[in-house]
């Protein structure tokens, strides 16, 4: 292991002169060990720490019709989701590896008519393409454009440094749900097939688009209505049986569309 | 001719320089480190833009299992949907998680004997120690003193075991059930009396009505109260992103049934920029 080299430098001795010691201590054991317990941290730490999403869902109990909160038609925009299905395994995109959400939308009360070509549009998640909002987010932004300007206003300002990060969160906040600007009521209604990934991709989204007035409910019988109409007319199959059949859940009886009307 | 002389090398590498890496590597782990906890089963939480990291003290994390990946079982659905509840008082003394779980499991039993008067279960001291050294637990209460009497491989087979194969042959369900939401006449299921009982310590803690406790310990614990009722920090749901919304919201009905409106769900982080589909 540890050696004590007294050949000194070779070549001629002088003689008196002191002999040079070279100390070799071989390292080899110490670092196989390092190496082996470096190893065994690496395996059982987490780096990572997982994040949290926070929701607040409303009360199960049964409220009466008159506390019912009103929205305005122009306001409303209700997301239907689905997530497609490879057999019994999600979908997945070849091209980014991700599983393939699509989601089914309308603006204000559901068009049972059919008059408005618009009466259902798909969309998908596709977040920002070069820094630009695409796909629903680009629908949500529109929507709320007053709020998302403001906000854009705040990030600016904390960029440079005008604010502080507590001051921004407070300010994006109270810009959020500042009740003088236009803003969204969207309603999520995951549908039979989502994933859970499908559904916090629809809460990210609202986080990221800052509305602050969001719902998350199950799918009526209006929605199953306009999906089906929406499969005849495109050739597109979206009501499939449920992948899961023991997961199967009668979606809640639905007496509330109703009472949305504005 | 004269011989030609291969001269010969030291082999000897100068191993310092690796092994100061090394060590220092080894500290920096060594300090950042939190172990992993021991979960059941694997699930891979999807991805969102909330910043806003998992708390470390006083959290009741509420595990979904996914459908099988290993592709072992013929029916990797029936893997899918069992619940797994685990408490962690305080992360930097283990002494404090220990007491919330010995405090919730005997609020939960004594719940559960309220409603079950035919059917009681008690336990003894030395199951109730198993208990508040485990981490995460999904057996339902009709099970619970056969799995406390278990050794800790035993328990972690039985529970790790999707198939349920180890399970039957131990005569356990794995898995709280959550079966029944509101047509169960007021008797609640066992995910409900696992709520309750979170629900009471929470609030018996911060009305300082809890005996047996040093004020350090109180004080760490009292946080809980506050985080789960006006922050929502305090339950945390870990599903798989692939297990499907209908899984989940018997989960989220559960909750609303029992008052619990607020709570978190487990993402891991991405950027806003970062494609999502």
């Amino acid at each position: 292991m540890a050696q004590i080299d007294t050949s000194g430098g070779g070549g001629k001795k002088k003689k008196g002169a002191q002999k040079k010691m070279q100390i070799h201590v071989d390292f080899t054991p110490m670092v196989d060990m390092n190496m082996l317990l470096i190893t065994f941290f690496m395996l059982c730490t987490t780096m990572i720490k997982s994040q949290t999403l926070q929701i607040v869902l409303p009360t199960n109990e049964d409220v009466k019709k008159e506390q019912q909160s009103q929205t305005k038609q122009s306001e409303a925009i209700t997301l239907i989701l689905d997530t497609e299905y490879n057999g019994d395994k999600p979908a997945v995109n070849a091209e980014t590896g991700k599983t393939v959400h699509n989601i089914y939308y309308y603006e204000g009360m559901a068009d049972t008519t059919f008059a408005n070509p618009k009466y259902l549009q798909k969309e998908q998640f596709v977040g920002n393409v070069n820094r630009e909002a695409q796909g629903i987010r680009k629908i949500l932004l529109n929507k709320n454009k007053q709020v998302m300007e403001e906000y854009a206003k705040l990030k600016e300002q904390w960029k440079n440094k005008e604010i502080t990060k507590e001051e921004f969160d407070q300010l994006a906040k109270k810009n959020a749900s500042d009740s003088l600007k236009t803003r969204p009521v969207v309603v999520i209604k995951p549908g039979p097939n989502t994933t859970y990934e499908g559904l916090i991709n629809a809460i990210d989204e609202m986080n990221i688009n800052q509305i602050s007035r969001y719902s998350i409910e199950l799918p009526t019988h209006t929605d199953t209505l306009l999906l089906k109409h929406y499969e005849q007319t495109t050739g597109e199959t979206i009501i499939r049986p449920t992948v899961r059949a023991k997961a199967v859940q009668a979606p809640t009886a639905s007496a509330e569309d109703a009472t949305s009307k504005n | 001719m004269g011989k030609v002389k291969i001269k010969k090398k030291s082999t000897l590498i100068d191993m310092t320089a690796m092994s100061d890496v090394t060590v220092l590597l080894l500290t920096f782990f060594m300090l950042t480190s939190t172990f992993l906890q021991k979960e059941p089963t694997i699930v891979y939480t999807p991805s969102s833009v909330s910043e806003e990291k998992v708390p470390m003290n006083n959290l009741v994390t509420v595990l979904v299992s996914s459908a099988d990946k290993s592709g072992k079982m013929e029916d990797p659905t029936l893997a899918e949907g069992r619940l797994f509840i685990s408490f962690t008082g305080d992360a930097d003394s283990t002494l404090s998680s220990e007491k919330i779980r010995g405090m919730m499991l005997d609020e939960a039993i004594s719940v559960y004997n309220e409603q079950h008067k035919n059917n009681k279960i008690a336990l003894s001291e030395q199951q109730k120690q198993q208990f508040r050294t485990s981490n995460m637990v999904g057996v339902p209460f009709e099970d619970m003193p056969k799995f406390l009497s278990m050794s800790v491989t035993e328990r972690d087979k039985v529970q790790g075991d999707m198939s349920g194969a180890e399970a039957a042959k131990a005569g356990i369900h794995v898995g709280i059930p959550i079966d029944g939401n509101k047509n169960r006449d007021g008797r609640l299921n066992d995910f409900q009396i696992w709520l309750k009982a979170i629900y009471n310590v929470a609030q018996r803690i911060n009305n300082e009505q809890t005996e047996g406790l040093s004020a350090e310990e109180r004080s760490q614990l009292s946080n809980l109260y506050t985080a789960l009722m006006r922050k929502g920090q305090g339950i945390a749901i870990k599903a798989d992103k692939d297990t499907p919304f209908t899984t989940v919201q018997t989960v989220f009905d559960n909750l609303q049934t029992m008052k619990l409106n607020k709570f978190s769900l487990m993402t891991a982080l991405k950027s806003e920029n970062e494609p999502t589909q």
